[in-house]
This record gives structure tokens, C-alpha cells and sequence, in this order.
């Protein structure tokens, strides 16, 4: 027999092996069942979040049909993260959670998932499947040795590099096997639903999540044969792979946010943002209010007409001055000025509060950074950051959507200039601030995803330590099983 | 007899290489986890001597909970500073918000270690104990003397309970000493009897998984399938049940999302002082009623949206009980004070102090006069409290679990074939 075809038949004996195993047919159908399970609870949630979203949506447009004003707009047309057809299968962040918290710093809280976080295809590959890999490894090489079959099998003319690249190679293709089929469930549930529809980028994120799937538990797969090569018998190699598994999947990525948050602190928010606010508010007024009062005396020195408005209310200066030609002018001047100085004192406030969040933006970010670096050690960690990344529920999509959402804002202010402007200029007299005014021609935000090339080349550095993984056990586990004794 | 047994699995267990690599991995994670947590209970406590409101300050903030190191619940929800103002409570989250990823992965808290990591070893404990003995052919030697099945059943299950739960406790105990040799954590001996209750808690768990292990080890020929059947059976009962749960209850229950509630919020004040802004430039000041109107407005929403969040929860808690896991991870977070009941409880709290000082914050508003307000005090609800709104059910819910699960490992390996 060539070296070849010899290699083919261990991968075909370790197929059927495997397929016609008990475990195998057990796995099988419950992964049938639970991914079915999962696909259509979440489905149903997803389309009546999207319901939801509509109703939500349509409360904002009759809201500013009759009440659309400028100074407080802001806080209704607030962007919101409509639901993505890829919810049906992933779910994990969503800008919406953290613009609730930190922007309307809301009463109301969703205690429930954080109690019982959601389950979707992340949780199935990352935990099932990982385990399911090594539950089909742990025995692979001791297993035989109790059998006595390895022994066997070397008295022929059989290299063990061929051996345990048939096992490792035939292994992983058992695996994927009922992987697919459930997964294909999954799908034709999703695609037979009317309300649904992928495009082609989703398509495309999901090949490249079905990519990642298949590295990582080839990666369990080696790292399973990898530790039944260093065990004399397979009920301690059960034990040393659910140690390591434990460690990986349920240990470290949990530890890591902890640790960067101890190494890399940040500064309290809390205490950050009422900072903040007393100094965009209170003292915001106060220096206002001082500066208003230094240039009203310089302005009455030099405009005496004006020396009136201290008897005057503001209705009363304003019905003054469209009567009296000169005093008109003096007026003019003032509110300019008054104008002017509540842009500055803005502005000076803004500069001193910009500076602040700038620097807990930065700390947070770095430790961020770090939690994210110590946590893509665990294989789990790399997996959920490039299924939720390339799925537009992860950290890439926050940052898409803080960007789109700033960009419309400059878009809106543009707009809401332009617009003051003009009723302005029609009425001099109107606080264009605190009027109902006709918006249906703003511009509305739309949430588009961020381009496919975008966020893969965000997941990156999570395949590329996947990819060193796996070369790196696949290696041990060849290298230790050639020096396996097999008696 | 059955201590013979009893003692002879205790002393097979402290030999194999099984008891080693699990009391190792409890060890670890164990003292990490206390590690971590205690690190993080005191920055939240550096946080809170930071934010303390002062008392021109309508702001009701409690200190973080020292339980929280052993069950961190909702702690993070709890430990917000809810600012009292005009339109709303507004809440602010601590530091951990800056960080998204603390969002992605679950808690390492003691909770979590005994949810998720001492069930699986109670599974290794008891996942081979009637097979192995089987296929090495030592239980038909041993059922050949005058030993009773019941009594051989017994024994196992104490001796694996024994070495199992003897150096957890150990493990445990020498953590919690640790953490009392900090002089800022002030473990009072309320906190203690709550604390030795979750251990209870604890300790009914493992015993729980055991039997299950037991169990299926004398519903399978081999090992090797039983703990494939295990394995996956205790993600079904860990992650999946409780988790999809929730979400099974949410399309039962009609409940608006947070989101949607803050909308509408916004919606309503914006609109009424527009409408009052319009009123004042006729002429005619209308504010009182507009507040009158946000306030009764926002209040009938926000109530609606509290009773049917609370039936959402009655709903899911009630559907995840199905597992023992659920079960568990109520009752002990109620005991520690974060769980959900704990939560509610809070933002009551927080609701009736806003009334009190309500008109005080407007009429300091209007007369841009600072004033002083009565410090907010909350004080956790008391064991029987707890017990009677839900714990004791979950008590008795783990206890049915332990003994339904000890009994059909019984009549299974009554009936067992031993050849």
C-alpha cells in the first residue's frame, strides 16, 4: 500500500469508527436538538425585537410630527441600534444596553441577563463544541494502547506520523460532520422564515464564522490528542483535559477584564461624569452669569438708551425695540454680545470637560486593550471576538456605531443650524430654541453595517492566534506521539 | 458496612489522580477567585468613598456589599449612584462600564465557581462509580459477600460525597480567613450565617450532581459513555435551560425594553416643556400642571413597566427552576443580597426616597437655593424575608432534586446487572 492510500484508510476507519460510535450518534442528536432550540427561541426573539423597533421608530416620527424642537431634540432622535437578521444565530452586545446606561443613565435595568447571559451560536461552539472535541480525543491514542489495537496497528509497516495525521485529520472531520448538519437545521429554520432575509455580506461573515468554528475545535481536537498522548490511560487523560478545558474556556477569559482593571485602572465614572456635569451646568451658569454682568455694565456705559432695560422685562425690551429705531440698534448690540458670551462660556467649560473625557476615554480604552490581549490567551475569547465581530455584535460594531452615530450628529447640527437660522431670520424676535418646528425634511439616521472587509480584518489577530494554536498542538501532539511508548 | 465503604472509596479517591487534578483545580480557582473578587470589592469601595453624596446632594448611593465577593449578582446594578432630579433618577454605573468586555464573559465569583465548575467535578465523582467497578469486575466480587446493594449505594455516595465536599470546605474556609485577615472588610456575624447558608447551599448542590453522576453511571455499560451523557446533560442543566429560559419568557410576557421606557420618557418631558414654553409665551404659566403631568405620566409608565418586569421575572424564574441550577443560583444570591428580589427591592427604595424629596428638589430648582436632604439608608432584607419571598421554595426545590435523584440512582442500581 502507497503511504497515501494508507493515510486515507486510517482517516476512513477513523470516521466510521467514530460515526458508528455510541457517543457519536448521542452528540449528534443533541446538538440537532439544541441548536434547533436555539435557532428558533431566538429567531422569535428577534423578530419581536424587530416589531419593537418599528413600533419604537414609528412613536418617534408621529412624536416629531407635533412636538419637534431643538433644545431638547437631541435626547428623542437619540440613534438606536435597529435588530440584525444575523440575531437569529448571534447575539451579544448591543449599543443600545450601553447608550442607555451612559447617556440617559437610565432607573430601569434588565437584571435578567445578567443573571442567565444569552445563549447562541457562540455558546454552542465555544462550549459544546470544545468539549464535545475532547470528549472524542481524550482517548484517541491511550484508548488504543488499553485496546491494544496501537500495538497492532505499528507491528505493520505503518509510519506514526501517518497515524496521527489520519487520526487527527479523521477526527476533525467527525466532528464537523454533525456540526453542519445542525448547523444546515439551523439555517433552512432561519431562511424558510418569511420576515427574514441574509444578504450576501452575511453569507460571507457566516463562511468566515464557520472557519473560525472549524479552527477552533481542531484545535480542541489536537490539544485532546495531544494530552492522550502524554497519559498511560484514558481515565486520566479525561481528567488532565477537563482541567485544561476548565482552564481555558471557564477561567481565563472571566479573570481577564478583573486583572486589566487592577493593572491598568481607570478612574471612577461616576465621580468623572458629576464632575462634569456640575461644570457644564452650575458652573457653566455662574461663569456666564459673571462675564454677562462685566460686559452689561461696559455696554450700559457706552449705550446710556439702555439704562431702561433694568425696569424692563425680556418681552417688553423686545416689543421696545421693534417700536424705537435707536434703541433697536443698542439691542441689537446686546443680544449680540449676550450671544457671544454664551458661546464662550461654553466654550471654556466644554475645553475643561473635553480634556476629562478624553482622559477617562483613554484609560478605559487601554485597559480595555488589556483585557482584550490577556484574555485571547483562552481559545474561547478569540472565537466569541471573531464570531461577534464579524456578526456586528461585538466591540467592532460599538465602535461602528459611536463612529456612524457621530457622523449623523454633525450632519443634524449642520442641519440645525441652518434651520434656527432661517426661522431667525424670518422672526427676529422668536427663541428659536423653544418653538415646534416643521423637521421632516432632517436628516434621519440609518444604521448600515460596517463593510465585511472592515471587520475581518478587525478579527485578524483572533484567527491568526487560532491558526498558531492549532500549529502548535497539532506539533506536540505529533511529536509526543512519536515518542509514545505503546506498551 | 457502609463505612467500610465508605472508607475504602474515601481512601482509593485520596490516591487516584482524579482527587488530585480536581482538588488542584478547586484550589485554583478557588483562590483566584477570591482573589479577584476581593480586589474588586475594595475598588468598589474606593469608588464609593469617592461618590458618597454630600448632603446638598438628592443622590442615593449604598455601599457595596461585602457578600458580593462570594455572589456578585447584581451587585454592579445595585452599587449605581441614582441622582435625583427633576425629570428622573438618574443612574450612573461605576468604572465597570468603561469596559465593554466585562459585559462578555460571566463573573468568577464563588457563585460561578460552584455553578459551573464544582458540578462538573461532583460529575467526575460520581460519573464511573458503579461502571468502572463493573468493567474491572470488583462489584460482582463485592456483591458475592453478604453486603446489601442499598448499603454498597450508601457507602459510595458518602465516601465520594466526603472526599469531595471535605476539601472543598477546607479550601473554602481557609479562602474566607484569608479574606478576614483585610482589615476593610467587615465580615459582620449577620454576614457569617449568610455565608455559611450559601455554603449549605453549596454543599445540597454537589450532593445533587453526584446522584445524577451515580445515576447515569448505573444507566450505562461503559465509562466512557456515561460521561459523555454527563457532560452533556450538565451543560443542558448549567447553561442551556436557565439561559434559553429568559428568553422563552419574553415572548410570553409582553414587556417593553428598557430602551423603549427611556424613549418614551423622553418623549413625554420634551413635549410637555414645549407645550409649557408655548404657554409662557402667551402669557400664561401652565408649569405646575406640566410637571404634574410628566410626573403622572412617567409614573403610571414606569409602574406598569415594574409590575410586568416583575411578572417576567416570576415568569422565567419559574420556567429555569426546571433546572436545580436555577434554583440554586436564586436562592444563593438572594442570601447574599444581590439577587433579583434584592434589586427590586432597592429601586423601591430608591422611588420612595425620590417622593419624600421630591418637592424639596423642585422648590430648590425653582429658588436656585441649595438645600439639604435626609441621607438615603437602605437596609437589605432580612432572612425571612428572603426565605419567604422565594429561597425557601428553592431550598426545598434543591432538596427534592437531591433526594429524587439519590432515590432513582438507588432503584437503578438495584437493579442492576452486575456481569
Amino acid at each position: 500500500m502507497s503511504g497515501e492510500k494508507m493515510l486515507t484508510t486510517i482517516i476512513k476507519k477513523e470516521l466510521l469508527n467514530n460515526i458508528f460510535s455510541f457517543r457519536f450518534l448521542f452528540v449528534f442528536v443533541l446538538l440537532v436538538i439544541i441548536v434547533t432550540v436555539t435557532v428558533l427561541i431566538l429567531t422569535d426573539d428577534y423578530l419581536r425585537r424587530v416589531d419593537e423597533y418599528s413600533l419604537r421608530q414609528n412613536d418617534i416620527e408621529n412624536y416629531m410630527r407635533r412636538y419637534a424642537h431643538f433644545n431638547r431634540v437631541n435626547a428623542v432622535i437619540a440613534p438606536s441600534q435597529p435588530p440584525l437578521p444575523f440575531n437569529s444565530l448571534i447575539r451579544k452586545i448591543s449599543p443600545d444596553d450601553y447608550v442607555i446606561e451612559n447617556v440617559f443613565g437610565e432607573f430601569n435595568s434588565d437584571p435578567l441577563p445578567i443573571m442567565f447571559p444569552l445563549i447562541d451560536l457562540t455558546f454552542i461552539v465555544t462550549i459544546l463544541l470544545s468539549l464535545i472535541a475532547l470528549l472524542f480525543s481524550y482517548d484517541s491514542i491511550c484508548g488504543e494502547k488499553e485496546d491494544g489495537t496501537l500495538k497492532l496497528m505499528l507491528s505493520n509497516k505503518l509510519s506514526r506520523a501517518r497515524i496521527i495525521l489520519g487520526k487527527i485529520i479523521g477526527g476533525t472531520l467527525t466532528l464537523i460532520i454533525p456540526f453542519l448538519l445542525s448547523l444546515t437545521i439551523g439555517l433552512l429554520i432561519i431562511q424558510f422564515n418569511p420576515r427574514i432575509s441574509w444578504s450576501e455580506a452575511n453569507w460571507r461573515a457566516f463562511g468566515l464564522i464557520l472557519l473560525g468554528s472549524i479552527l477552533y475545535f481542531s484545535f480542541f481536537y489536537c490539544l485532546g490528542v495531544f494530552i492522550s498522548s502524554r497519559h498511560r490511560s484514558s481515565s486520566s487523560s479525561i481528567m488532565t483535559s477537563l482541567f485544561v478545558w476548565v482552564i481555558l474556556i471557564l477561567l481565563i477569559p472571566n479573570l481577564s477584564p478583573y486583572l486589566a482593571s487592577f493593572l491598568s485602572p481607570a478612574p471612577s465614572k461616576i465621580k468623572v461624569e458629576r464632575d462634569i456635569e456640575r461644570i457644564t451646568m452650575d458652573e457653566r451658569d455662574e461663569l456666564m452669569r459673571k462675564m454677562w454682568r462685566e460686559k452689561q455694565a461696559e455696554l450700559y456705559k457706552l449705550y446710556s438708551i439702555l439704562d431702561e432695560n433694568k425696569n424692563l422685562t425680556q418681552e417688553e425690551q423686545k416689543r421696545k425695540a421693534a417700536e424705537d429705531a435707536a434703541y433697536r440698534k443698542a439691542y441689537q448690540i446686546l443680544s449680540e454680545q449676550f450671544k457671544i458670551i454664551v458661546s464662550e462660556a461654553n466654550r471654556i467649560q466644554q475645553d475643561k470637560i473635553s480634556g476629562m473625557r478624553t482622559e477617562l476615554s483613554r484609560k478605559e480604552e487601554s485597559q480595555m486593550l488589556l483585557s482584550l490581549g490577556i484574555s485571547m490567551i483562552s481559545p474561547l475569547a478569540d472565537f466569541t471576538y471573531l464570531a461577534t465581530d464579524l456578526s456586528s455584535t461585538g466591540l467592532r460594531n460599538m465602535i461602528h456605531f459611536q463612529r456612524i452615530t457621530g457622523e449623523w450628529r454633525r450632519l443634524f447640527g449642520d442641519y440645525s443650524e441652518k434651520k434656527r437660522d432661517a426661522i431667525e431670520k424670518e422672526n427676529p424676535a422668536i427663541d428659536s430654541w423653544n418653538v415646534a418646528v416643521d423637521m421632516s425634511d432632517r436628516p434621519r439616521f440609518q444604521y448600515k453595517e460596517e463593510a465585511l472587509a472592515g471587520r475581518f480584518k478587525w478579527t485578524l489577530p483572533s484567527f491568526a492566534v487560532l491558526i498558531v494554536y492549532n500549529l502548535i498542538f497539532f506539533l506536540t501532539a505529533f511529536f509526543s506521539f512519536i515518542k509514545y511508548d505503546v506498551r | 458496612m457502609t463505612w467500610t465503604i465508605a472508607r475504602k472509596e474515601i481512601v482509593s479517591n485520596l490516591l487516584s489522580y482524579k482527587f488530585f487534578i480536581v482538588i488542584l483545580l478547586t484550589a485554583i480557582l478557588i483562590f483566584t477567585s477570591f482573589f479577584i473578587m476581593h480586589r474588586d470589592y475594595k475598588q468598589r469601595l474606593t469608588d464609593y468613598s469617592l461618590i458618597k453624596p454630600k448632603p446638598i446632594e438628592p443622590i442615593a448611593v449604598i455601599p457595596p456589599n461585602p457578600l458580593s465577593i462570594f455572589s456578585k449578582g447584581l451587585e454592579e446594578l445595585m452599587t449605581r449612584s441614582f441622582e435625583i432630579n427633576v425629570i428622573q433618577i438618574t443612574a450612573r454605573s461605576g468604572m465597570k462600564s468603561g469596559n465593554l468586555l466585562f459585559s462578555y464573559f460571566p463573573v468568577p465569583d464563588f457563585l460561578y465557581i460552584v455553578r459551573v465548575v464544582l458540578s462538573l467535578v461532583a460529575l467526575l465523582f460520581g460519573f464511573d462509580q458503579v461502571s468502572r467497578e463493573k468493567e474491572r469486575g470488583t462489584l460482582k466480587l463485592m456483591l458475592s459477600n453478604s453486603l446489601s446493594r442499598s448499603k454498597t449505594l450508601v457507602g459510595k455516595w458518602i465516601g465520594n460525597y466526603l472526599s469531595l465536599s471535605i476539601p472543598f470546605l477546607l479550601i473554602t474556609l481557609l479562602g474566607i480567613v484569608f479574606l478576614n485577615l483585610d482589615p476593610d472588610i467587615h465580615l459582620s456575624s449577620a454576614h457569617m450565617v449568610r455565608l455559611a447558608l450559601i455554603l449549605f447551599f453549596s454543599l445540597i448542590y454537589i450532593g445533587f450532581f453526584l446522584s445524577l453522576g451515580i445515576l447515569i453511571s448505573t444507566l450505562t455499560k461503559r465509562a466512557a459513555a456515561s460521561i459523555v451523557i454527563l457532560l452533556f446533560i450538565w451543560a443542558i442543566l448549567v447553561f442551556i435551560i436557565p439561559n434559553l429560559g429568559t428568553l422563552l419568557a419574553r415572548q410570553m410576557v409582553d414587556v417593553p425594553s428598557v430602551k423603549a421606557l427611556s424613549e418614551k420618557r423622553q418623549q413625554t418631558w420634551t413635549k410637555e416643556v414645549l407645550l409649557g414654553e408655548e404657554d409662557r409665551r402667551k402669557g400664561e404659566s401652565s408649569w405646575d400642571t406640566r410637571y404634574k403631568n410628566i410626573y403622572s405620566e412617567m409614573d403610571k409608565k414606569e409602574e406598569d413597566f415594574r409590575n410586568k418586569f416583575n411578572s417576567l421575572v416570576k415568569l422565567s424564574k419559574n420556567i429555569n427552576r426546571i433546572s436545580p441550577v436555577a434554583s440554586f443560583v436564586y436562592a444563593v444570591t438572594d442570601i447574599a443580597g444581590t439577587g433579583i428580589g434584592e434589586e427590586s427591592s432597592l429601586k423601591m427604595a430608591v422611588v420612595s426616597y425620590r417622593n419624600s424629596i421630591f418637592s424639596d428638589v423642585i422648590s430648590a430648582l425653582r429658588s436656585r437655593v441649595k438645600k439639604e436632604y435626609p441621607a438615603f439608608a437602605y437596609r437589605h432584607r432580612p432572612l425571612s424575608q428572603i426565605f419567604a419571598e422565594g429561597a425557601l421554595f428553592d431550598t426545598a426545590w434543591l432538596v427534592f432534586f437531591n433526594i429524587l435523584f439519590f432515590a432513582l440512582s438507588y432503584f437503578a442500581f438495584v437493579k442492576y446487572d452486575v456481569r
